[in-house]
């Protein structure tokens, strides 16, 4: 996939991500006990051959740039191209983004029309999914539409507000488009993923701009589109595809991997995830540890009783705590009898011995990063 | 090209064959062997010179290096990935005049005396690939710049009954050595070699070349090079070191040394003061899953496991399954071995890739006072159904 360039959007729902986007991107939301969101997108074109990926990103980029350093990890530290940090003021621009639209107007002097593929893959960091894009591209280029938008079934429901939706055709024809909308459960929701040929993305940004047109979704995908300028074809996607857009979500989501099928859909052959080295050591288990149904990263020294729980790198969890339903990021501790359920505790947070925090399934509990409690 | 001068360079010797290691070093280099759960045993001395601040390491092999070459690669996962420096390779090459393989210790030194003047050092640090230790080799290089002395060997303490195994070093007051006794018959002393020694280069050169020359010489640094050294008069000082050593060059001690790791206090503490990281090449790995059906307790368990079995002091490695109903006790399980149902392993070392289908029996348990024999399957075994490994036996 050499005539092929990836653009990741980091910071898309990071306001409906409350205090755990407060100090980093939602592409830095660390995911599934050693994973930051980001690593599925950029994984997945890594594994598609994709060498060349610029990531878009405006604020609270910190974390971001710390996990994913030169991209080493991802095969992407390279002599010509490899990865690029597209910012809004570095490139001379005197707002944020308004837009994604607006971003790649914005950097398609500075990266795009410099770039020597051919096609461009977008994708947000909102959906957790492994998917194998040479099959999208391929399907894309075989097609002759403009743009292929990658969707998939049951994640409309008539209640959940979808940035893009699709209905098909049974041939899999696009017949209806919306945006911004609770589109009935018969629609198919976007995760995100386009493809498209890059010079034909740059001349579109540059009209939309000049049009005070910034929203990529709406304002390009479906304006476009009604107004016959625009054939979109949609790709389904089969496999496993978690939307992380708020807090809850989030949640559940974490715990999804619990289960089987989640877990060995996500992590399956043929398609690795990789993600930023931590040189840890291997979890130990002490002499009373009960641990039942969790997902554990390195690291972690556990003495207590954890259950349906996903533990992040080098979480303790002291004798006598009692951690359920919780979902702990890397570092933090659990002190003596402390008892935690539907708690999603953000990383190097301190519980002391005996505190007792329960949330609920609905609304879990979350303890800000760094907290003593 | 213009090499800018190092002040301690270190070998790293990692070309032993490892004979006494079985089927798991049939197609491994000794140092490449599978250790603590997602560790190499290179990891650990190659861990200490980062540590230690020395950014030049030389790694000496000859015996199946291809997967330790591999390992190592641009020896990034170390941050050895240098433009000066770093850690190279050296395998025996053909050379304009003669090609041979690396005769002995000092031999193989001796053949990459060009690499090391490369950097121009002062000191020249040389190190065993087989030994589980975290040491500050910065520390004993500090030692032997006071002492101005000219070879400085690291010592530990070992029980005055087993001293007669070891290269045995009789020390003056003030810690100079002046005599070596290799495997005494009858110790003076208790203070055994661990293999480490910090030379001044112009001194271990001059050495390394009279010592090419002996025709009588093995070419080796314990049995030729240190006594010569000493007996020229030059001064050799012991460094006491007193943390956790092992050589793990039998099955017996490798099994050991992994299960020091476990424990409440752990004789050796892999997590440390969390200053010296042992670093290791890592691979792209989900965390672990940890059935309900599952009871582990006292395990280090790594990441990329699927655990629905009962595992009690023992070591699983990265990438294992272990399912339903099967049970591991006392063991070591390397990287990406797949246990079906039903398996009981006790007392055993279960090598890489190795698949152990349902019901299959390993190894067995021993009494406190019976000496325990370890059972060991090597690298890519399958064990049938049902099929039934002996305590000690090897396969």
């Amino acid at each position: 996939m050499n005539d092929v360039m990836g653009l990741i959007f980091a910071n898309i729902y990071d306001s409906s991500l409350g205090s755990l986007t407060q100090k980093r991107t939602q592409a830095s939301l660390p995911y599934g006990g050693r994973y930051r969101q980001i690593d599925f997108p950029l994984s997945n074109m890594s594994d598609a051959g994709i060498r060349h990926i610029g990531i878009v990103t405006q604020y609270n980029f910190q974390s971001l740039m710390n996990h994913v350093g030169s991209g080493e990890e991802w095969d992407l530290k390279l002599a010509d191209c490899g990865l690029e940090f597209i910012t809004p003021y570095s490139m001379g621009a005197s707002n944020d983004f308004r837009g994604k639209l607006d971003a790649i107007y914005t950097a398609r002097k500075s990266h795009l029309k410099r770039a020597k593929e051919e096609y461009v893959v977008l994708a947000d960091a909102t959906v957790v999914c492994s998917i194998d894009l040479k099959e999208v591209i391929n399907t894309h280029i075989r097609s002759g539409k403009d743009v292929t938008v990658v969707v998939k079934r049951g994640v409309a429901d008539g209640k959940r507000q979808l940035d893009l939706a699709v209905r098909t055709d049974r041939e899999g024809e696009v017949t209806d488009l919306t945006a911004d909308y609770a589109a009935p459960e018969d629609y198919l929701a976007s995760m995100g993923i386009f493809v498209i040929r890059k010079d034909f993305l740059i001349q579109s940004a540059e009209e939309c701009v000049a049009r005070n047109r910034f929203r990529f979704e709406r304002e390009f995908i479906l304006q476009d589109w009604l107004d016959g300028k625009l054939s979109v074809g949609a790709f389904e996607f089969h496999n496993v595809a978690l939307f992380n857009e708020s807090p809850e979500e989030f949640f559940f989501n974490n715990l999804a991997l619990i289960r089987r099928v989640v877990r060995h859909d996500l992590f399956r052959e043929g398609l690795t995830i990789y993600t930023r080295i931590r040189d840890q050591v291997p979890c130990y288990y002490g002499e009373n540890s009960e641990i039942n149904d969790c997902i554990v990263a390195d690291g972690c020294v556990l003495n207590g009783a954890a259950s349906n729980s996903v533990l992040f790198r080098g979480v303790k969890i002291s004798n006598g705590a009692s951690v359920k339903n919780c979902v702990v990021m890397a570092n933090s501790e659990i002190g003596i009898g402390a008892q935690l359920e539907y708690c999603i505790l953000d990383k190097d947070v301190k519980v002391k011995a005996g505190t007792k925090i329960i949330g609920t399934m609905e609304h879990p509990t979350i303890v800000n990063r760094g907290e003593v409690v | 090209m213009n090499f800018q001068k190092k002040h301690c360079v270190a070998m790293l010797l990692a070309g032993g064959q490892g004979s006494r290691l079985l089927v798991l070093t049939e197609n491994t280099a000794k140092p490449a062997v599978p250790f603590g759960g997602k560790y190499r045993i290179i990891d650990f001395p190659l861990s200490n010179c980062v540590n230690s601040g020395i950014d030049t390491v030389g790694i000496l092999t000859q015996y199946q290096p291809l997967e330790l070459n591999e390992y190592i690669g641009n020896g990034q996962p170390w941050g050895l990935n240098r433009s000066h420096g770093g850690v190279q390779i050296l395998p025996p090459y053909v050379r304009s005049k003669k090609s041979e393989w690396y005769r002995g210790t000092a031999n193989a030194i001796y053949q990459n005396i060009p690499f090391i003047e490369r950097y121009d050092p002062d000191y020249v640090l040389v190190l065993s690939g087989d030994h589980i230790y975290r040491m500050d080799y910065a520390k004993m290089i500090r030692f032997h710049k006071q002492q101005d002395s000219d070879v400085t060997i690291a010592v530990r303490r070992v029980p005055m009954e087993e001293a007669s195994r070891f290269g045995i070093m009789n020390t003056n007051p003030d810690g100079s050595i002046y005599e070596f006794e290799e495997k005494p018959k009858h110790p003076k002393s208790d203070q055994a070699s661990m293999g480490i020694y910090v030379f001044k280069w112009s001194i271990l050169k001059k050495f390394l070349v009279e010592d090419e020359e002996d025709p009588d010489s093995d070419n080796d640094f314990g049995k030729n090079v240190i006594p010569a050294i000493l007996n020229a008069g030059h001064k050799l000082y012991a460094y006491n070191f007193e943390g956790y050593w092992k050589d793990v060059g039998t099955i017996a001690s490798l099994w050991e040394a992994n299960m020091d790791l476990l424990d409440p206090e752990p004789k050796f503490d892999l997590y440390g003061d969390g200053r010296a990281t042992i670093f290791a090449r890592n691979y792209a790995l989900p965390a672990s899953y940890i059935d309900s059906h599952s009871k582990s307790i006292n395990c280090l368990i790594a990441e990329g496991c699927e655990i629905y079995g009962s595992l009690r002091h023992s070591v699983v490695s990265t990438g294992c399954t272990v399912s339903k109903d099967s049970v591991i006790e006392d063991s070591v399980i390397m990287p990406n071995v797949f246990i079906e149902g039903g398996v009981i392993i006790r007392n055993a070392i279960v090598g890489e890739n190795c698949v152990i289908r349902s019901g299959a029996v390993i190894g067995g348990a021993f009494r406190q006072d019976e000496e325990r024999q370890i059972a060991v399957i090597g690298k890519d075994h399958t064990i049938e159904i049902n099929q039934v490994v002996k305590p000690g036996e090897v396969i």
